[in-house]
């Protein structure tokens, strides 16, 4: 059926796909007769044999053998064994014989490869052929997947070890590098050697080494070819990766707020006033400190942890510093998620709380990492991404290939980040925004389909940049004074506009903003601010967020008072607004406890067309909101808003009575 | 259809309730449900539920949901139940599917039988069983359970966290999905695990804009790995290194809708690659200048849909039918 070329069948071609579709109507129907009456004799074994020989999709079939074998074998009593013991092992070997022959008829059928396991696994026939057989079928189609999962089948039921099979894989690699499977089954199995520290197998360095060799020469060989790209992340990946998650942020606020960011991409959970000690001299107990994951969902895990602190007053010293010191304690029951690694034994940053009237910009460096095993692991990797970064742009001097430009994209910035994370105060080692920036726009123009991919990374390296040094960051800031006298604040306004933001990154340098201009870039996302537990005034507009959901994580910010988010592109999306403004049973997450009835209907307004708004909207204790300039914001939709705002005072600048 | 099958379906026979389920939601994602029998395609679907004999008898082992074609249908016995009873998690998924399509009031079915028996299938490891008397156990079969409680608006059928587990163990290191833990990703098996965490309620639509960071699953890798699934054609493959195929424009196009990162394909080249699959008569072929067939075609209309194909409907892709019918309106 599918596969065959598009050409009008010959009269003969005709018949025969009709005598073949003849034949095997008549088969079936035979075999459904013996199935219904439940008849394994020979006879009907042999029509079924013949059914799966040419139609090894045909399910039922199988499921008819496996009642027959059953029903057989039961048959055969304890007389019938002594006269003939090999009896039950010829009868699974004449399965495995149909099984094989359908398997050659299409080696793709879930049936007849799931026919052959199950034969196995009654263990009354010898594996020693399998192996064999599937070079035949590896022959015939390398990528085949249903040869590779039934080679990890048998090598498991003959127990045998990781690295014989891995010796396969680099056999199958040396003769086609551009085998993705094979690369595949690499990974799995070089996962499980490392992991299990087999002799050989460790340390991981000198294996990652060797790795790094053969995959290089996959690289080299043909640039374009993804099949080695993919393992090379891969292997960059088991070098880079932070093993042990290390507290390096952390954020005393104005006396009230502490938050702790953890580093990596890693989520954690189990943050609890027993993992994490905070001592100070107006604050000297734990017991009673909640802390809570910043995360919009209710996974229990998040990047950011937030607890408050409540200060006795006499304690409170105004013209001092009030140091807070923050300890990971017993870190058993903290965990990183996405590997489960569990956290190592580190002392953290102590940090001095400044008097609140303190306009100084805080800039809070990360921890520096001061144990010596530590130490050598980092200079193992960063000469060795030093080493692949050389190698990389000899190869992009030779070849212009966009995979290669995003890897030395990648690692280049890998290096920054493991030199920023380490830096002793007298290493000078060089980082590479510039450079990073530079092939990331060269890509948005080499491949435009996937440019807003290169500007989210473009975007996170760039505030990397900017948030860098003190200095750089300085540029960017702002006083802010309030015009009426009476209003002792004075904000200090981070201003990131104008500079093409997609997405935004860096957050941990930017803990203690209170004020935040995000105005005229990119953004269609806010994920991340949900860290920024001070802040209180967001600027969004120019931007191109197209749904209130994406606002989700404004709703973690209990300080946020005034929000602008006019010309951006709520409701814009003709398509989705339809399919995502109807509370639709598929949507888990919201809606359920909520009752409309108490709200309508008010001049008209039905609020059940604005489930999505309500959601973020109901849970911000805004004072004052822009919205003008998007497509949704029409005079009902205000009325809405300032329905589910009561504490809303300003809207589009027009004070509300 | 319901009677006889075409000589080139002929081996497809025991599928009959999949290829009834292209056929009818292909028309209604045409904008052509009048063409449909509703009547005759209801009591067809519903004369292929397996129907346990008593209460007690859902508590043996055995499915009782959908049959996949009348030939595997057994006569019934004097107690008025089928022996063998060859109920199958995919014409259950499939029959229900053509159900919601032509909005027939799933309130009607007996769902509570479906749910109980269906929760038999579903392994320790947290995988479904297409089937009682055993067969594979992968991703497939993990949504068609997912997909069904989705329909019947019940979850009883299965323990979401233990499916959760298992789809999480299906995470290759290049970010795509196997359909088995250890096994290579793939396109199809990619579609499965998303869909069916996102059915299930675990990931959110469109997390790329909301928490990638903070989502269970790798989201920059496997981004990354279905991105580079558009090949050079133009077209989506369901692995790399492998040619292009009409239905990873749906399996891979609905991955990316659900992250939310479609924004990123490139939709102009997709298009031209899919019509180069369409025949003179109308359907769409695996690979462009073959004959078509009713699989591909309907995966050639669901990826026009995702492209918002004008006079398209819009289809609700982790279920697979039209979004109008998956919400009931």
């Amino acid at each position: 059926m599918h596969g065959r070329p598009r050409k009008p069948p010959t009269p003969e071609e005709e018949k025969a796909y009709d005598a073949k579709a003849a034949k095997l109507r008549s088969l079936q129907t035979q075999f459904l007769h013996f199935h219904h009456n439940q008849i394994y004799t020979k006879e009907a074994l042999e029509v079924c044999a013949k059914l799966v020989e040419s139609n090894p999709e045909y399910i039922t079939a199988w499921n008819y053998r496996k009642l027959a074998v059953e029903h057989i074998v039961s048959s055969h009593s304890e007389s019938d064994l002594e006269s003939d013991p090999d009896c039950i092992k010829s009868i699974f070997k004449e399965e495995l014989r149909v099984t094989e022959r359908a398997l050659a008829k299409n080696y793709k059928s879930y049936g007849a490869w799931y026919h052959r396991k199950w034969v196995l696994r009654k263990g009354h026939s010898s594996i020693d052929r399998e192996l064999q057989l599937l070079q035949v079928f590896l022959k015939q189609d390398t990528r085949n997947f249903h040869a590779w999962n039934y080679r990890r089948f048998v090598a498991a039921l003959k127990n045998r070890s990781d690295e014989e099979e891995l010796q396969f894989t680099t056999d199958m690699i040396n003769d086609n590098f551009s085998n993705y499977s094979a690369w595949h089954n690499r990974s799995v199995l070089l996962s499980h050697l490392l992991e299990k520290k087999v002799d050989g197998y460790f340390p991981k360095e000198k294996v990652l080494t060797e790795e790094n060799d053969l995959v290089h020469q996959a690289l080299f060989t043909d640039p374009d070819d993804q099949s080695g790209w993919f393992y090379h992340h891969w292997l960059l990946d088991q070098i880079v990766k932070i093993k042990t998650p290390l507290l390096v942020y952390t954020w005393p606020p104005h006396g009230s707020n502490l938050e702790v960011w953890v580093d990596g991409c890693l989520d954690v959970e189990g943050v609890n006033s027993s993992t994490i000690t905070i001592e100070s001299s107006m604050h000297d107990t734990n017991k009673d400190l909640v802390w809570k994951p910043l995360s919009t969902n209710n996974s229990g895990r998040a990047q950011a942890w937030v607890t408050h602190l409540s200060f006795l007053e006499e304690k409170l010293h105004f013209s001092q510093a009030n140091p807070i010191k923050v300890t990971m304690g017993h870190s058993e029951g903290i965990k990183a998620v996405s590997d489960m690694i569990s956290w190592g034994d580190k002392k953290f940053h102590s940090y001095e709380a400044r008097p609140m009237e303190s306009s100084q910009i805080n800039f809070s460096n990360p921890l520096k990492n001061s144990d010596d095993n530590d130490l050598m692991a980092y200079k193992w990797n960063a000469e060795t991404v030093a080493n692949e970064i050389s190698l990389f742009r000899e190869l992009l001097s030779e070849t212009d290939c966009k995979i290669g430009k995003l890897t030395l994209a990648r690692l280049l910035t890998a290096l920054d980040a493991m030199i920023l994370y380490n830096k002793t105060s007298d290493s000078n080692e060089v980082v590479h925004f510039e450079e990073v920036l530079e092939l990331y726009s060269d890509l948005m123009k080499v491949d435009p389909p996937h440019s807003q991919f290169y500007k989210d990374e473009y975007s996170l390296v760039l505030l990397q940049q900017l948030t860098s040094t003190p200095e750089s960051l300085l540029r960017h800031c702002y006083h802010y004074r309030d015009s009426s006298p009476s209003s002792i604040n004075s904000y200090i306004c981070l201003r990131l506009c104008n500079l093409s933001l997609s997405r935004i990154g860096s957050i941990e340098q930017l803990l203690w903003i209170q004020m935040l201009d995000l105005s005229h870039n990119h953004l269609h996302s806010v994920e991340g601010l949900e860290a920024m537990q001070l802040l209180s005034c967001l600027n969004l507009s120019n931007n191109k967020i197209g749904s209130f959901s994406a606002l989700e994580p404004l709703k973690l910010l209990k300080s946020l008072k005034a929000l602008n988010i006019s010309y951006n592109e709520f409701g814009a999306h003709s398509v989705d607004t339809r399919r995502y403004s109807c509370s639709s049973p598929l949507n888990h997450t919201v809606g359920a406890d909520w009752n409309f009835g108490d709200w309508n209907p008010i001049d008209g307004i039905d609020f059940t067309n604005c489930w999505e708004a309500f959601s973020i909207f109901k849970d911000l204790k805004l004072t004052q909101l822009e919205i003008i300039g998007n497509v949704i914001a029409e005079e009902n939709f205000k009325l809405f808003l300032v329905k589910v705002m009561p504490s809303l005072k300003w809207l589009d600048g027009v004070e509300l009575q | 259809m319901y009677q006889l099958l075409p000589s080139d379906y002929q081996g497809q026979e025991i599928n009959r309730l999949t290829l009834a389920y292209f056929v009818i939601s292909g028309l209604h994602m045409l904008g052509a449900a009048d063409r449909v029998d509703r009547e005759g395609a209801i009591n067809w679907v519903l004369s292929l539920q397996a129907h346990a004999k008593n209460e007690f008898d859902l508590n043996n082992g055995q499915f009782y949901g959908f049959l996949g074609s009348r030939s595997s249908q057994f006569q019934l016995d004097d107690n008025g139940a089928w022996i063998p009873n060859g109920s199958h998690l995919a014409s259950t998924y499939c029959a229900l599917a053509i159900l919601k399509t032509v909005g027939y009031d799933l309130t009607l079915l007996d769902s509570e039988s479906i749910l109980k028996s269906m929760k038999n299938l579903q392994q320790s490891d947290g995988s479904f069983m297409p089937i009682h008397t055993g067969a594979e156990r992968d991703l497939r079969f993990i949504f068609c359970a997912a997909a069904i409680c989705s329909m019947l608006e019940n979850w009883s059928g299965m323990d979401k966290e233990k499916a959760k587990e298992y789809i999480l163990s299906c995470q290759s290191y290049d970010g795509g999905f196997g359909l088995i833990p250890g096994s290579e990703s793939h396109g199809g098996g990619t579609y499965c695990a998303v869909a069916s965490l996102r059915l299930m309620g675990f990931i959110e639509h469109d997390v790329l804009s909301k928490g990638a960071s903070s989502c269970i699953i790798n989201v920059p890798l496997l981004l990354d790995w279905s991105l580079q699934r558009q090949a050079i054609d133009g077209g989506f493959q369901g692995r790399p290194n492998k040619a292009s195929d009409t239905c990873y424009a749906f399996w891979v196009g609905s991955v990316l809708r659900i992250l939310g990162g479609n924004k990123f394909i490139d939709e102009k080249a997709l298009r031209q690659f899919l019509l180069t699959c369409q025949s003179k008569y109308g359907g769409f072929s695996k690979f462009p200048g073959q004959l078509p067939d009713l699989y591909h075609t309907y995966y050639g209309f669901s990826a026009f849909s995702l492209l918002q194909e004008p006079g398209i409907t819009p289809i609700c892709v982790e279920l697979g039918i039209t979004d109008v019918d998956a919400i009931g309106l």
